[in-house]
């Protein structure tokens, strides 16, 4: 394996934490990536809760091959029960728990602050180790305030076009509503907004183009979104690759994020595409408990340590 | 990573490289660019434009043309101040004359004397003998760890260790062991087949 090299050190006195696994493009696999990194967490010794939040629909039940829920996080929303703990379920798999079906709920354009805040709250207060929220496809500033506020921000790519401009995308949109957070005044938050704007007139097309725009507008103000910009670390995990190539392009990714888009990526691991996985899937059984001596499933245990490490796999030279 | 690779405009900095990268590393790490801004490269096609594309392409052939060539390295590191005084950057491969100049050596000999006196001899006992605490000043004149080496050779770090503390007894083979020795010298950045001679030399013919 590779050096590693440390990205940012995950909180040590702050024991619970808040994964999420985003991608901005469905179908590449990330309720299963979220579903066997949370079996391999709870393998390792961790107290884990998973949230299923996909927009496409809730379907982590069914990667660990449960039934649909009776309870829901919408149960949760809606004040049908009182306990965000009386919606969490067994999985049948020692130390891991879900929370399942909230399938509207990031979605709903409507949502309340307040509510969000109270989910997110009581999120951080589960008595867990590590909440893994799998956040579904797309790039709705709901999804993108719970990849913000997450201890690991997790970022899934297949070495495809359309993922890997949509994981661009994503990335830019997350950057730019955390910089819009610290804009200093109204005229600092024009400039975030319009950036989000591809084709916006004031012909922003990269972060360093903004904070270019930033440093004309208020020389004060361009600390504090370097300062952000530099604080914001996804972590690229590529899924459903197929050969050396395919594993090489996260280190590119990594790259282009830091010459491009001024964002220090990390790239945190990469399982690969395998049938056995697929037949795991139709068979409606988690891989890592079927064919657990796969490439794939050895790799989803190499990217969870790597991962509690906070590191990057460093370029094999 | 040292505050000069932190400078975004050096040739090191747009191949990703430390300044006190191996010869070996500046090639995988010029092949790694070149990929990333290939035609329609996954990670680039949508973030850049064509001309930008082309810059850069540009740039990452100017840095290799400069970091490949051991007397323009060494000239662009000395601008740069790259270069400290405490530990040099050889120039590599370091020529080692042959051990016993062979017929044909010695017919290109007039040549070689008339090649550009910007490349310093090496040591002259080091042409003929390479201790293995020798072999270890090298590489560590040259900011080159034994687990670098390990990771591109592929090569133990234990063996490496006992090359340099010329542990004979735990040696490989001969014929093992001058594979080692070619490996660790391109690694470091100095004449393979030298190094293996000048170390080999000293060692007592295995019975």
């Amino acid at each position: 394996m590779a050096l590693s090299v440390p990205v940012a050190p995950m909180a040590a006195r702050n024991r619970r934490q808040i994964w999420s696994v985003g991608g901005g493009k469905g179908g590449i696999g990330k309720s299963l990536l979220t579903a066997s990194l949370g079996f391999q967490l709870a393998r390792m010794g961790k107290r884990v809760v998973l949230i299923d939040a996909d927009l496409g629909g809730a379907n982590l039940h069914t990667c660990l091959g449960l039934p649909g829920p009776e309870r829901t996080l919408a149960d949760f929303i809606q004040r049908r029960v009182e306990r965000i703990e009386d919606v969490v379920v067994e999985t049948g798999f020692s130390g891991l728990r879900l929370i399942s079906g909230a399938s509207d709920f990031l979605a709903a354009a409507n949502i309340k602050h307040v509510q969000k805040v109270r989910v997110l709250n009581r999120i951080r207060a589960l008595d867990v180790d590590v909440v893994l929220l799998d956040l579904g496809a797309g790039t709705s500033f709901n999804i993108i305030d719970f990849f913000l506020v997450s201890d690991v921000s997790i970022l899934t790519v297949v070495p495809e076009p359309t993922s890997i401009e949509n994981g661009y995308r994503f990335i830019k949109s997350a950057l730019y509503r955390r910089l819009r957070g610290v804009a200093a005044h109204d005229g600092v938050r024009k400039i975030v907004d319009a950036a989000l704007d591809p084709k916006n007139p004031l012909a922003i097309k990269t972060p360093f183009d903004l904070v270019a725009l930033v440093e004309r507008e208020d020389k004060d103000a361009v600390a504090a979104i370097t300062r952000e910009m530099a604080a914001f670390h996804p972590r690229f995990v590529l899924n459903q690759v197929r050969d050396a190539t395919d594993v090489i392009i996260g280190h590119q990714l990594v790259a282009a994020c830091a010459r491009h888009l001024g964002v220090k990526a990390a790239y945190s691991g990469f399982v690969h595409y395998d049938d056995a996985v697929w037949q795991s899937v139709r068979r409606r059984r988690l891989f890592m408990v079927d064919a657990p001596t796969t490439p794939a499933a050895q790799e989803i245990r190499q990217l969870a340590r790597t991962l509690l490490q906070g590191e990057s796999l460093g370029l094999p030279w | 990573m040292i505050a000069v690779a932190e400078r975004p405009d050096t040739h090191y900095a747009v191949l990703g490289l430390h300044p006190r990268a191996s010869r070996e590393q500046v090639e995988k790490a010029y092949r790694f660019c070149l990929e990333m801004y290939g035609e329609g490269a996954l990670a680039t096609y949508s973030l850049i434009g064509a001309e930008e594309t082309e810059a850069a392409r540009a740039r990452i052939n100017a840095a290799y043309e400069v970091l490949a060539d051991p007397v323009r390295r060494r000239e662009y590191d000395a601008a740069q101040g790259l270069a400290s005084p405490a530990a040099p950057l050889l120039p590599f491969p370091v020529a080692l004359p042959p051990l016993a100049p062979s017929a044909p050596a010695a017919a290109e000999a007039p040549v070689a004397a008339q090649a550009p006196s910007s490349v310093p001899p090496p040591p002259p006992d080091l042409a003929r003998h390479l201790t293995g605490p020798e072999l270890r000043k090298l590489r560590e004149s040259r900011g080159v760890t034994l687990r670098e080496i390990a990771l591109v050779t592929k090569i133990g770090v234990r063996f490496l260790e006992y090359i340099e503390e010329d542990r004979v007894a735990l040696l490989p083979a001969p014929v093992y062991l001058r594979g080692f020795l070619m490996e660790y010298g391109r690694a470091i950045g100095i004449d393979p087949r030298g190094t293996a001679d000048a170390y080999m030399a000293r060692l007592p013919p295995k019975a």
